[in-house]
């Protein structure tokens, strides 16, 4: 899409192009599933909110204001679906635990890496909402600390309070764990 | 950029909160930053090594695809071609045009067309006036008003 900035994408989009349509949601889709994924850790629920989030989008689309990134202003709509979501979650009983994804990798392929898969990602997974979401947005998903503080409609300084007790929490839980394992 | 200050604890601060990977640190504490790391590599190896570490783990984050059908429902649900809209008389133009304006407007040149070559052609005669109207009167059967010119 080099040569098209992100505005006209919106206005062909918001008038019915195609091609623009299917760009915007190639480009937008994946890290708002990704983003949903984490905070969610259910494939279909992340679905959901990754279409209700476009659902959302189409409508927005013909008054957009260009404030922000589509990205960012996705992000944000995706956000807070989720907290939603989580605030009517009831909890967890061990039988109703979902399954772990089939990643496509050969079985040896899967069990060495395994064990480093499961560590980080039920590290990501237990840490709080806030700190899970400064950490998916920043050191997962690559924004700039301007982007994910808009995103999280924090400042800037509070989501660098966040990153810093999330990857202190992760290294603390990966420490123990391997502690344990000695 | 460049007029930034950074001090050696705000850059132990930025290893921690975003990584060893400068790349990843905001924009404008960068370069000043990664200046003061490299004069002074020697208070950073520790911090960098740990935060190196995590980056890698966070790296092995495996995480689905999102499912072709679900870009295919997205997209089914974005918005249509606005149809392009007929004015209020769309319809009468249509019955009293039904080949368009195209065909009218041609029809008029043409009898303008007709108009000056005949009137061109009957004015290069050379017959005159009281001529032509006396073969108009005679043609018709309709007094033409000689003989009453004639009697005054």
């Amino acid at each position: 899409m080099s040569g098209i900035s992100e505005l006209d994408q919106i206005t062909r989009a918001a008038n019915g192009d195609r091609t623009a349509q299917a760009a915007l949601v190639n480009r937008n889709m994946p890290i708002v599933f990704r983003v949903a994924y984490r905070m969610l850790q259910d494939r279909a629920e992340a679905e959901d909110v990754t279409q209700e989030t476009f659902l959302r989008a189409w409508k927005t689309l013909p008054d957009w204001q260009p404030k922000a990134k589509f990205s960012t202003w996705a992000c944000t709509v995706a956000l807070n679906l989720c907290r939603d979501r989580l605030r009517k979650k009831k909890p967890v009983l061990m039988d109703e635990v979902p399954e772990r994804i089939d990643t496509g990798l050969r079985p040896e392929e899967a069990l060495a890496s395994r064990q480093a898969v499961d560590r980080i990602e039920s590290k990501i997974a237990a840490l709080p909402e806030r700190q899970r979401e400064a950490l998916s947005l920043c050191a997962l998903e690559g924004m700039t600390n301007i982007e994910a503080a808009e995103t999280m409609d924090v400042s800037v300084r509070a989501l660098e309070s966040l990153l810093a007790r999330a990857r202190r929490a992760l290294k603390a839980g990966l420490n123990a764990e391997l502690a344990g394992e000695i | 950029m460049t007029d930034v200050t950074v001090t050696t604890d705000r850059v132990l601060e930025l290893i921690e909160m975003y990584g060893a990977e400068t790349g990843a640190w905001p924009d404008a504490e960068r370069e000043a930053a990664a200046a003061l790391l490299t004069a002074s590599p020697d208070l950073f190896t520790a911090a960098l090594a740990d935060a190196r570490a995590l980056d890698q783990l966070l790296l092995n984050e495996q995480l689905p695809e999102p499912s072709l059908a679900l870009s295919e429902a997205i997209l089914a649900s974005a918005p249509k071609p606005v149809p392009v809209r007929k004015n209020a008389f769309g319809g009468l133009f249509a019955l009293i045009f039904p080949q368009g304006v195209r065909w009218p407007a041609g029809a008029a040149l043409a009898s303008l067309l007709m108009g000056l070559v005949g009137g061109y052609s009957y004015a290069s005669t050379g017959i005159g006036y009281d001529q032509a109207d006396a073969a108009y009167y005679a043609t018709f059967g309709v007094d033409s008003g000689e003989d009453w010119l004639v009697a005054e």
